[in-house]
């Protein structure tokens, strides 16, 4: 059964018939030449370089990747190569061969440079400019068999033209690509420099009036930048292969049961590729996540690709890579293989670590949900009770003034209107108990100074700006400062505090401190582990340093992006 | 006088209305919010404008934010702000460099019909109003770097109103002792906390207020 494949994949037969063809046309020019007197060795050297050294890499770089369009641009460089050698031929037809060899060779010569390694050609620009310099190097062919070498003092500028922008092409493919694609490039990229360099060299060389016939060192020159195109292709397969076989090694390196981390090291060291990253299926979240247990993004992007990890046969990951990398599928398949059989253990830590992220969302959503529904509450007393008790006490005022006659009645309507007066006094102390108003409506400054104010001991508030946070952000750090202030006031024994603010680009870092008798810890009273549980919900963290003898000093770092 | 309003509590802002018109004061306008104020202040300049903190929509800074502009943009018409809750740092920002015509007192502060009153015409007269709350913290706050010894306790009192805003009349109304007394009274509390002696009452308010502050 022919397998099914991808592209030009076709069957070997196929393969193997265009490979003898184009033997066999190198082997009936090769006759020709020498019945017409040309000296076997030229014949012979030209063939190889032109011809030969393609069908042979063609076909073993059509093997190896089959699915890739290589090997078959490079054997039709191989085959239509071999006609060159028919020029001058004394058999009528044969010598028309080369006015289809020319231009062919020279179209699929520079597909094959531009568009390796895959064979695709990637732009608009790119198809015009391989078919525009087969169709200006086939006319001036025509030409010059039609008419004569004086053609060549137009031709050689066409020729010039069309290799200096060839060499541009060249140049940015070099420059453009990834880091993960470059390195298998680059051999390919100086084989196709030299190649464009030595054609431009001689349409120069004719402008000039040098001799370049053949048998001369140039055309030596030429002949060897022709068969380092083929070599080039030869390496890219060996650097495959190498790195196929690389992946045994990480294997070893990788040990029993590696972590989230380093899977991710040998993958990147694996494809070669600095942007390669891990991405993990978590069933439980139906999401994929990266190693820190984050959600992974998987909309597609120009120039990625993403390959599958199957584990037990069921997707376990994938890994996100340089879409150069398509060019080399038996390396992803290795890898994909290799890290599939040691994945579980990582794919465990990462599902701990999206918990974490989870536990860490929902403690924020329970705080922000608790903030709010004491906002809502708050303003519910100040829109309601609050508006009404005030009303009402201003109704009496007015009443009290009317007021006249039995001293009783004043005495009683008096005592009546002092307890409304303290109801409003211990709604106002339970609407801001609730939900400190003046940190929403006026900033962390504005309430800190009335806090300071009313603390036991001279407090100095240094580094408080205008500039407004996060509610929550500000909240904690309001709740972090009364808390010291109020511990300060039982326990510490000082005679003055500092409260200290500093903004920094990622948190606001709130610092209590003391010069009390110290001795205090974190973990003591409940209200300093609440205070941690609010500062740690918003991904901050809360320290206290407490020397016997040596003060308090109370830091909170709260981050400011939520 | 001639008085407008902003309060979006229908029920305290006719308390208000009522009130202050029993009192013969003329109320000019009121507002729910705080864009109408500023545009009824900008049409017909009262001489005071009573701004509750809180006004839609957000309820937070609206009141404070036109307090501010109406007494940037309008130096006649005095403001009194009315709040559930007093903060130092909110009266200092309101006064800015200047107690003239500026109050700040907490709502419950109208039930005292006649201290209400008055702290009305002080704000319309060019004088000032900071809630006695406030005055107590910032003292209290002062006597625990400097115990401010060096006052009789009568003088600490004097301290006080001054601070609140209110005049030399006020202040001997209050304690019913004559106008020489509380004179005598402020020029001992000048020299003894060192203060640069001033013309006018409000001048007198912010330079306590910022030497308790301190």
């Amino acid at each position: 059964m022919v397998p099914l494949r991808q592209g030009w994949g076709t069957s070997g037969t196929i393969r193997l018939g265009l490979l003898a063809f184009g033997l066999l046309l190198g082997a009936t020019a090769f006759v020709d030449a020498t019945s017409r007197g040309v000296p076997p060795e030229l014949s012979l050297s030209f063939l190889s370089g032109y011809s030969w050294a393609y069908l042979v890499a063609g076909a073993i770089a059509w093997d190896a990747r089959p699915d890739s369009r290589i090997g078959p641009l490079m054997t039709a460089v191989g085959v239509t190569g071999s006609m060159l050698l028919f020029a001058g031929s004394a058999v009528p037809g044969l010598s028309l061969l080369p006015l289809a060899g020319v231009p062919l060779m020279n179209l699929f010569l520079i597909w094959l440079v531009l568009s390796y390694p895959s064979g695709r050609l990637s732009s608009r620009l790119e198809v015009a400019t391989v078919g525009a310099a087969g169709l200006a190097v086939g006319v001036v062919y025509f030409l010059l068999r039609v008419i004569g070498p004086e053609v060549m003092d137009f031709g050689a500028w066409v020729l010039l033209t069309i290799s200096t922008f060839l060499l541009g092409l060249i140049v940015h493919h070099g420059v453009k690509a990834s880091t993960a694609a470059r390195a298998g490039l680059a051999p390919m990229l100086v084989a196709g420099l030299l190649v464009v360099l030595l054609f431009s060299g001689e349409s120069l060389a004719w402008l000039v009036g040098i001799s370049t016939e053949i048998g001369s060192p140039y055309q030596w020159a030429c002949l060897a930048a022709h068969v380092a195109v083929p070599v080039a292709v030869l390496v890219g397969l060996l650097r495959q292969r190498f790195a196929r076989a690389a992946v045994a090694d990480f294997l070893v390196d990788l040990g029993d049961n590696p972590g989230p981390a380093e899977l991710q090291e040998v993958v990147v060291r694996a494809l070669r590729d600095p942007s390669a990253t891990l991405a993990y299926w978590l069933p439980e979240y139906d999401s994929y996540a990266d190693v820190d247990g984050r959600q992974v993004n998987l909309k597609p992007v120009p120039g990625r690709a993403a390959a599958t990890i199957v584990s037990d046969g069921v997707p376990v990951a994938l890994i996100l890579h340089d879409a150069a990398l398509d060019e080399e599928p038996k390396l992803l398949a290795s890898v994909t293989a290799a890290i599939g059989m040691t994945i579980q253990n990582a794919q465990l830590q990462v599902e701990l670590k999206a918990r974490l992220e989870e536990l860490r969302g929902s403690r924020i959503r329970i705080l922000q949900a608790e903030q709010s529904e004491r906002r809502r509450l708050e303003r519910d007393l100040h829109d309601g009770a609050q508006q009404r008790l005030i009303a009402l006490s201003l109704e009496l005022g007015e009443l009290g003034d009317r007021l006249n006659g039995d001293a009783e009645i004043r005495t009683r309507f008096d005592a009546a209107r002092q307890e409304v007066t303290a109801s409003l006094a211990e709604l106002r102390d339970l609407a801001n108990g609730i939900h400190p108003a003046a940190v929403s409506d006026h900033g962390l400054a504005v309430a800190l100074e009335s806090v300071a104010t009313r603390a036991t001991v001279p407090v100095q508030v240094i580094g408080a700006t205008q500039d407004r946070l996060p509610e929550p952000v500000e909240l904690a750090a309001f709740y972090v400062v009364c808390e010291a202030l109020a511990n300060v006031a039982r326990h510490a024994g000082a005679s003055s505090a500092v409260v200290d603010l500093e903004r920094t680009p990622g948190a606001l870092i709130v610092e209590v401190r003391d010069d009390g008798v110290g001795g205090a810890s974190a973990d003591g009273g409940s209200g300093l582990r609440g205070l941690a549980d609010r500062v740690e919900a918003l991904g901050g963290r809360l320290q206290v340093w407490s020397p016997q003898g040596g003060g308090t000093r109370l830091r909170a770092e709260i981050p400011c992006e939520l | 006088m001639r008085v407008m309003i902003a309060e979006d509590n229908v029920l305290l802002r006719e308390g208000l209305i009522r009130l202050l018109t029993e009192n013969g004061i003329a109320v000019v306008g009121t507002s729910g919010n705080a864009d109408k104020l500023l545009v009824l202040v900008a049409d017909d300049a009262p001489d005071v404008a009573i701004v509750d903190i809180r006004l839609p929509p957000t309820h937070t800074d609206e009141g404070m934010k036109a307090a501010l502009k109406i007494r940037a943009e309008h130096p006649e018409t005095g403001v009194l702000v009315l709040s559930q809750y007093v903060e130092v740092g909110l009266a200092m920002q309101l006064l800015g460099d200047s107690a003239a015509g500026a109050g700040y007192l907490l709502k419950d502060r109208v039930s005292n019909v006649k201290d209400f009153m008055d702290a009305v015409a002080r704000v319309a007269d060019g004088g000032s109003a900071i809630d006695p709350t406030i005055v107590s913290a910032l003292i209290a706050k002062q006597r625990k770097r400097d115990p401010l010894d060096r006052l009789t306790p009568r003088e600490r009192d004097v301290l006080a109103l001054m601070a609140e805003g209110r005049s030399n009349q006020g202040i001997a109304d209050r304690f019913v002792i004559t106008l020489r007394a509380v004179e005598k009274y402020v020029s001992s509390i000048f020299s003894k906390l060192d203060l640069p002696t001033t013309g006018s009452d409000s001048k007198r308010v912010l330079a306590v207020l910022l030497y308790l502050r301190g």
